[in-house]
């Protein structure tokens, strides 16, 4: 019985497409977080002084002060953006797959 | 105030002023807290009716919406620890402490991006129905399970003694009675309402916290005519460090693979915490999932950066009011050392300063509340790892009947109650510092690795998970232990073995290492099996088709 129904999802058109494009979106994704999270990590342990200058004449907010800040937003864009990729493209395929295995 | 710090004297109930200057916020904190009490006991009652199975009991049934896990899940994360910590160490360090927030944030996209809707449709209770899907039972379980127990330990007794403490502070009780009321409290949401008290003392608390801090930030930054930098001046001039709070400290360019392994252990430890990954089966299906995460990430998101305004503003007004120190110098030279109860208590006394003893009485009832709802989360999860994979899984391999496993996950929350009382006292004068960092580095180095090869990877073995889950685990460990936090504050020894105190940047890569080379390795008719296992684990992760039939193996 379980057999059959991995077997049907399988030979589904839609299942390797949905795979496929699902896996090279979260990896993209875990990418540009890994990108950006370690970008902060790095500069902060290794170029200190870049963080440490105020952000124009007169600021008292340092780059890094501003920086942690858009990398607080950052983070939850890039879940958005998936939640958003996840809505409108995955769902559909994945709902056709459902449907006709089901 | 001093004499109350110190005396040991068993006081009768919400006899003693928690503050000196301000005993009027301990009768509205006690009061707050009180109908917080009164209204999660009715949760309670209501949830215990529905509590019959084991599924009510480890998931609330999976009846719980998005929106509400991420609330609840928001507020398992945003810890007493997490919100009076990082506050502190703004603080203490300024732009230091953004980091700690940080990393804790970027757990998320690791958890969304690698395992949540995936966790989703694999399992049922707990994250080691996952790892066990294709895998062996017995190793893996007992795998997670020692290393879940493991993390909960550490994550209880640090919960247990930083809330003792603060409590003696807030409300003027005895360190052993506010330690029993917690354990009690939490026995009471778990043992009669399942996740379903849990979840909702959790969703409750969450609300009340995001409102509190969300008052006392604006509070701070109205006193600044809302201009945050003018905040921040304000900040650098009466701090000793005066303009490194906008650097990063010694602390972490004096050792950047110290700062860079304690970034790894933060982020990737998230998505290997029990007491988190379990949230993710209260929902009805991966999308839900995926929902939970953009909430919770949201909400912890917004609440960090309140944390900055709230401790930065805690530097920039606090020292107008000489009262919440003992004895403030007239340059602030010791204001880290003289502030009453310690850095911690920063956001507190700031509450104080800026809203009054109403919102200092608000703050300490919320900070109470949060300190109950995540050892129940704690004390669910540790639950699960015994009743449902040492105990069913393991021991009964699997013959044992719902109605048993209900009593043993029972019986295991008592037992985890009173056992988290015990260590609190016990452990009440020691140096708990590093017991989180540990628990993330656990976290990261034993159970990350495993759960994301398991169901990544199609070469993934059993072998290959035990001994890099275990290896991991042990690294990481042996690593803190033989550290500065261990070794020598507490041990007492002069000089540490480790060079630093964070593993994560040797013991994760260790992991991911060992569970390859050992998987790589196998050539077992088993190995050859789950392998071939790893297509129909691939399907059902992708499309949760078949897992409503999934029942225990």
């Amino acid at each position: 019985m379980q057999d059959t129904i991995v077997e049907k999802v399988l030979k589904h058109p839609k299942y390797a497409e949905l795979v496929q494009r699902r896996t090279r979106v979260s990896m993209a994704f875990f990418a540009v977080a890994l990108a950006i999270y370690s970008g902060f990590i790095l500069t902060l342990a290794y170029m200190p002084d870049v963080f440490a200058q105020p952000i124009g004449a007169g600021w008292t907010m340092s780059v890094g002060v501003l920086t942690g800040i858009l990398v607080v937003f950052s983070a939850v864009i890039m879940i958005s953006l998936y939640v958003y990729f996840s809505n409108k493209i995955f769902d559909p395929l994945l709902d056709a797959i459902v449907k006709d295995v089901e | 105030m001093k004499k109350f710090l110190l005396s040991t004297a068993l006081l009768s109930l919400f006899a003693q002023p928690a503050f000196a200057a301000t005993g009027q916020a301990n009768t509205s904190a006690i009061v707050m807290f009180l109908v917080f009490i009164a209204g999660t006991m009715v949760i309670t009652w209501w949830a215990a009716r529905k509590t019959q199975t084991t599924s009510d009991f480890y998931t609330a049934g999976g009846g719980i919406t998005g929106f509400q896990n991420g609330l609840a899940i928001a507020g398992d994360y945003i810890s007493a620890a997490s919100f009076l910590g990082i506050a502190g160490m703004v603080y203490v360090s300024g732009f230091d402490g953004i980091i700690y927030a940080i990393g804790f944030l970027f757990g998320w996209p690791v958890v969304m991006f690698l395992v949540a809707e995936r966790l989703r449709n694999l399992g049922r209770f707990n994250f080691a129905d996952v790892t066990a899907f294709r895998l062996e039972q017995t190793p893996m379980r007992v795998l997670a399970a020692s290393a879940s127990l493991l993390i909960i330990a550490l994550y209880l007794i640090a919960q247990m003694v930083g809330a003792g403490k603060l409590i003696v502070l807030l409300f003027g009780l005895e360190y052993k009675i506010s330690v029993i009321i917690i354990g009690s409290l939490m026995m009471i949401y778990v043992f009669f309402g399942g996740m379903t008290a849990t979840t909702w003392v959790q969703i409750i608390k969450a609300v009340l916290m995001l409102a509190g801090g969300t008052l006392l930030a604006a509070l701070v930054l109205m006193a600044f005519n809302w201009n945050p930098d003018a905040m921040l001046a304000e900040a650098v001039k009466v701090h000793p460090s005066g303009t490194e709070l906008m650097a990063p400290g010694a602390g972490v360019s004096g050792n950047p693979l110290n700062a860079l392994s304690l970034g790894l252990a933060l982020a990737f430890g998230t998505a290997g915490l029990p007491h988190i990954l379990m949230r993710f089966f209260t929902v009805s299906s991966a999308k839900e999932a995926r929902k939970s995460v953009i909430w919770a990430s949201s909400f912890i998101g917004y609440f960090y950066l309140l944390t900055f305004i709230i401790g930065f503003g805690a530097i920039a007004l606090l020292v107008r009011h000489p009262e919440f120190y003992s004895g403030l110098a007239g340059d602030n030279s010791n204001m880290l050392t003289t502030l009453i109860g310690g850095t911690n208590m920063a956001a507190v006394h700031l509450s104080n300063a800026v809203g009054g003893s109403l919102l200092l009485g608000f703050l300490a009832a919320v900070t109470f509340a949060t300190i109950v709802a995540v050892v129940a989360g704690l004390a669910l999860a540790g639950a699960a790892a015994i009743a449902h994979d040492l105990y069913a899984n393991v021991i009964a391999r699997g013959r044992s009947t719902e109605k048993q496993e209900m009593r043993i996950s029972k019986i295991s929350t008592l037992v985890l109650g009173v056992l988290a009382v015990l260590l609190g006292i016990v452990f009440e004068d020691q140096n708990v510092a590093f017991m989180v960092g540990l628990a993330f580095a656990i976290a990261a180095s034993a159970n990350f690795p495993v759960l994301v090869l398991s169901i990544s990877w199609r070469g993934c073995t059993t072998r290959g998970a035990t001994i890099g889950g275990f290896l991991g685990l042990a690294f990481a460990t042996l690593w803190v232990v033989l550290s500065k936090t261990v070794w020598v504050d507490v041990f007492g020894n002069a000089e540490p073995i480790s060079p630093f105190p964070n593993p994560g940047i040797f013991s994760i890569p260790l992991a991911f290492f060992a569970i390859w080379f050992f998987s790589v390795t196998d050539k077992s008719a088993r190995a050859v099996k789950e392998r071939d296992a790893f297509t129909a684990l691939t399907v059902r992760s992708q499309t949760g088709i078949g897992r409503s039939g999934a029942q225990d193996h």
